[in-house]
């Protein structure tokens, strides 16, 4: 139980940075007009351009790995073998 | 300037308002996507709408598919290569292989409201590590029939620091003892197994903010996990900012039944002390909470950036219950025992290796750190992704990724993107490969069932928990043609390796292994069809539709507009329940013992089939290049499961006969119901491909003939084994009905007849299937299968109709036999192990309702469902009766 204490204390400062990072980018960051963001549009800038593919490998590498994938909407089974 | 960004942000509003149920607005801007690479259209509004679309909180997902209706389906093969065992045996096992598929559709229920769907499926099989061990323990050598497996209850040498040792002298009477720290898996097989998954999520967008909700569950034979989750959005800061927040909670069950090969020969006195292991069953609860936030920033006009947090937080049974850790007991004052070997030097011991099922905590708290960073490359007009993402929890992993994707469009819709990912992970700190304790073994049923007590709280081999790195690399190509279908495939190769791990030091080599994968993937952008392909004036052209199909037959309907496209989805299931025929009529189990197996004493039936069911997905691909031939392809994926029974009066050890002999067949054949009555048998995976040309004979407005000539592929794996039981290696195929295809070419010719009156309709049909070949790769050739069929349909409505048909199918036996096996053969345990048993005459009634959109948005979208009900039934030999098929079909054309 003290590991998993300090484990999760640890764990809060990257988040405090993480949140720092994106607040001095919202107020600092370029602003970018409606207009300019054409190539922003294209499918290849997309967050995820494959996502059934890439679905389908964060459950290959979620049966292989230990280390938490990047989604937590659940599901996926045991993939006991 | 700002005359133009006036014009901008009413665009956004309007297409934000209006674009989320394929509007018109939503379409230009599918289109410029869709089209970009083949004509430069320089449309102002057009341009203006695209970058609306780019607003953060659309961008959580592709842009340009993210907010259209859309089917898709995915097929993809997982293989593992072959496992180093360092000489020892168990080359017949092949490593796991896993076949998937993952359908989805997402609608637009309203303007606001998107409803999204998933079935997936996975059937896997192969050899898998079950524990580690040092090679000296000699945990893979071949098992003979009878023998126990070699995980439990064996000795290792070892020296004073614990280190395994190896005899190197000339013979046992002059011992050379040296160290040896070589570790080695011991493999298992599984028997296919089949997974299903179908989830939902429901979503409301608003202009500057989206919430969702969503669940669903996952089921296969020993685990059960249901899930819920919530999630929502919020852009600001002129939408230059979103952020994302979920919620998730999964359930999930395990219910694992250890059949007689293994039950007996490990130690669960941890968990039968919790009162979650009895009679050969583990069975618990897990549950996860999981938490996760999200930040996504445009950074340029040609980069952004996305930050993730997330939390999980487990509870309960995360262990692996077909995992197994050595332990080895060190007996104090060894040197003293009356029993040790003379010629054992004083400084070698002697560990008892017993196996124990693995123990892991029973909570986990996990971090996950995640950044994810686009740029646009103008010059290439590509993409560059990377990925970095950094876990961390309780039990002492600490993870790093590090993912680029290069997404390269080439023009004319094709797309290349080539990916590379690095994995690194620390080990957990309860994994072991092995344990060492210095006891002596328990040696009475009480004193084994407190073993475990002299073990740390936790402890795991699983390779999952070691210190490893993966790399892997592979590449997607996708090519979107016009009319809104893609097709996508990708390959990835990867490799596990302790000494990938970050700074090294990870796992030994033993544990090394490579995989790849292989995918294949057909998208249809509903929105997008029968809407001009990109021209921005699309069209709502009425569709026409010939006279209703029942969903059950095939080949009924042809297009007859050069260049048409049909894209359908064909689902069907078969089961059979209920009593057992001979002939026609019902028989008794004495008499299916006697007679129903072979003709001799040894090859009495001992089980039959309870049940049996089978799903069977199709894709149907189908073109117009002239108005007189229609080019089909037929892809399809079949999963089946069978239950079976012991049968009234099968010969039993407990009658005295056959006698308890391990070598007599009839003893072993005894002891194998129970590990086929307990667990069934499932397979799955991909079926016969089908390639056909139909051809228009003849044809008025309201009567056709068609003609269809075409072959099946042997596509379909007919060499499905059951894992070893009684440690019976060979030929231990599932039987002929549980096999994926035919195995050989068949040519399947159909003649159809249609004609319409009014609201009436009606058609006939002769098809047939002729084997081309006398025998497949597993020695056996399917009955060829004559079919003719006739119905009757009425309009209902002009959208709805209902049918009527009778069918008569008549399908020859199996010739041949699975190579190798024989009456006597230990597989051969039920009637449906014997070639006889196969083909006869059935008689159907169907009942089917057709539905079909004539104009609107969904127009050409068309679903049938047909039941089938046997009527009359002959069988040859001994066979289940059967209870019938349902048949549904969904099609567009376009």
């Amino acid at each position: 139980m003290n590991i998993s204490t300090s484990a999760l204390a640890n764990s809060y400062k990257p988040l405090l940075l993480l949140l720092m990072v994106f607040s001095a980018c919202v107020t600092g960051c370029a602003q970018v007009a409606p207009w300019q963001r054409g190539n922003l549009a294209k499918p290849q800038m997309a967050l995820d351009p494959y996502p059934m593919l890439n679905e389908m490998r964060g459950h290959n590498y979620g049966s292989r790995e230990a280390g938490a994938g990047s989604g937590s909407s659940g599901g996926g089974g045991c993939g006991c073998y | 300037m700002v005359q133009v960004g006036a014009v901008a942000v009413a665009v956004i509003n309007i297409n934000l308002k209006k674009n989320l149920q394929s509007s018109k607005a939503g379409r230009k801007s599918n289109n410029m996507c869709m089209k970009q690479d083949a004509k430069p259209r320089a449309i102002g509004l057009q341009a203006l709408t695209a970058a609306a679309l780019v607003l953060p909180g659309l961008m959580l997902s592709a842009p340009c598919n993210a907010e259209d209706d859309e089917m898709d389906f995915q097929y993809s093969h997982y293989q593992e290569g072959k496992r180093n065992l360092y000489g020892t045996t168990a080359d017949n096992r092949n490593p796991i292989e896993v076949d998937s598929t993952h359908g989805r559709a997402k609608v637009s229920l309203t303007d606001r409201v998107k409803f999204a769907f998933n079935y997936t499926q996975d059937t896997w099989s192969g050899a898998t590590p079950v524990t580690t061990a040092p090679l000296e323990f000699g945990g893979n050598h071949p098992i003979k029939i009878g023998a126990s497996p070699l995980i439990d209850d064996r000795q290792l040498h070892i020296d004073q620091n614990g280190s395994p040792v190896k005899n190197i002298g000339i013979d046992e009477f002059s011992p050379v003892y040296i160290k040896n720290t070589q570790l080695v898996h011991t493999l298992s097989v599984a028997s296919p197994e089949t997974r299903k998954q179908g989830d939902f999520k429901l979503t409301h967008e608003w202009d500057e903010a989206a919430i969702d909700v969503g669940g669903g569950i996952s089921v296969e034979n020993d685990y059960e996990s249901r899930f819920g989750n919530l999630g929502g959005r919020i852009d600001f800061n002129q939408k230059l900012t979103s952020l994302n927040l979920g919620l998730s909670y999964t359930n999930s069950d395990t219910n694992a039944l250890f059949d007689h090969d293994i039950s007996g020969y490990f130690n669960g006195g941890a968990y039968a002390a919790k009162g979650q292991l009895e009679k050969g069953r583990l069975k618990a609860n897990r549950q996860d909470w999981g938490g996760n936030l999200g930040l996504t920033q445009i950074l340029t006009e040609k980069s952004l950036i996305q930050g993730t947090v997330g939390f999980t937080h487990a509870t309960g049974y995360m262990a692996n219950p077909y995992k197994i850790v050595e332990v080895g007991f060190i007996a104090p004052n060894q040197l003293l025992d009356n029993g040790r070997d003379p010629l054992l030097p004083d400084n070698i011991l002697v560990a008892d290796m017993m196996a124990f099922l693995e123990k892991r905590p029973d909570l986990r708290n996990q971090w996950n750190l995640g950044s994810h960073y686009v740029q646009y490359l103008g010059m290439l007009d590509a993409a560059l992704h990377f990925d970095y993402h950094f876990s961390t929890d309780d039990w002492g992993i600490n993870s790093h990724t590090f993912e680029g994707d290069w997404v390269q469009p080439l023009g004319c819709g094709w797309t290349v993107t080539p990916r590379i990912r690095y994995y690194s992970q620390d080990a957990a700190r309860f994994y072991t490969p092995y344990l060492l304790v210095n006891k002596a073994k328990g040696t009475t049923t009480s004193a084994k069932a407190t073993d475990y007590l002299s073990l740390p709280d936790s402890y795991s081999s699983d390779q999952r928990l070691s210190a490893f790195g993966t790399l892997s690399g592979g590449v997607s190509i996708s090519k979107k043609f016009v009319k809104g279908i893609t097709l996508e495939t990708g390959f990835e190769y990867y490799t596990h390796a302790g000494s990938l791990k970050i700074g090294g030091g990870g796992e030994g080599d033993y544990a090394n292994y490579n995989f790849f994968v292989a995918s294949a993937a057909l998208k249809v952008n509903l929105s997008a069809l029968g809407h001009g392909g990109g021209s921005g004036e699309h069209s709502h052209h009425d569709h026409k539709h010939g006279a209703p199909i029942p969903a059950g037959v095939m080949f009924g309907h042809m297009m007859e507009k050069t260049g048409d496209v049909m894209v359908g989805y064909r689902y069907m299931y078969d089961t059979q329940a209920g009593s057992m025929l001979h002939g026609s009529n019902n028989v008794a189990d004495q008499t299916i013992v006697g007679q129903g197996c072979g003709n001799t004493a040894i090859s009495s039936c001992f089980l039959t089939t309870n049940g049996m069911n089978m799903h069977m997905h199709m894709l149907d691909l189908m073109y117009a290049p002239t108005d007189w031939l229609n080019l089909m392809l037929m892809p399809q994926f079949i999963d089946m499961n069978m239950s079976m029974r012991r049968l009234d009066g099968a010969p039993s050890t407990a009658n005295g006969s056959p006698a308890h002999h391990p070598d007599d067949t009839q003893f072993m054949k005894d002891m194998m119901i129970g590990g086929h009555v307990n667990t069934g048998m499932a397979s799955g995976g991909f079926g016969d491909t089908g390639m056909y040309a139909l051809f228009k004979l003849w044809g008025t407005p309201d009567h056709h003939v068609n003609l269809s000539l075409g072959a099946t592929a042997p596509t379909g794996d007919v060499g499905i084994k059951m894992r070893p039981m009684m440690k019976v290696y060979g030929n231990n195929y599932m039987d002929y009905g549980m096999q994926l295809g035919s195995g050989t070419w068949d040519f399947k010719p159909s003649m159809t007849y249609t004609g319409k009156y009014d609201d009436w309709s009606w058609g006939a049909q002769v098809n047939g299937t002729k084997r081309l070949e006398n025998k497949n790769d597993s020695g056996y050739a399917l009955g060829d299968v004559f079919q003719s069929t006739a119905w009757g349909s009425y309009n209902l409505l002009n959208w709805l109709s209902t049918s009527v048909r009778g069918v008569y199918t008549a399908q020859g036996g199996i010739k041949g036999q699975f190579i190798g096996t024989n009456n006597g053969s230990l597989n051969n345990m039920g009637p449906m192990d014997y070639t006889k048993n196969y083909g006869g005459k059935y008689w159907d009634v169907g009942f089917g309702v057709n539905a079909f959109v004539p104009s609107g948005d969904l127009a050409g979208n068309s679903l049938s469902f047909e039941w089938l009900q046997p009527v009359a039934t002959e069988v040859n030999g001994y066979q289940l009766a059967r209870d019938g098929a349902l048949s549904a079909t969904w099609g567009y054309a376009f």
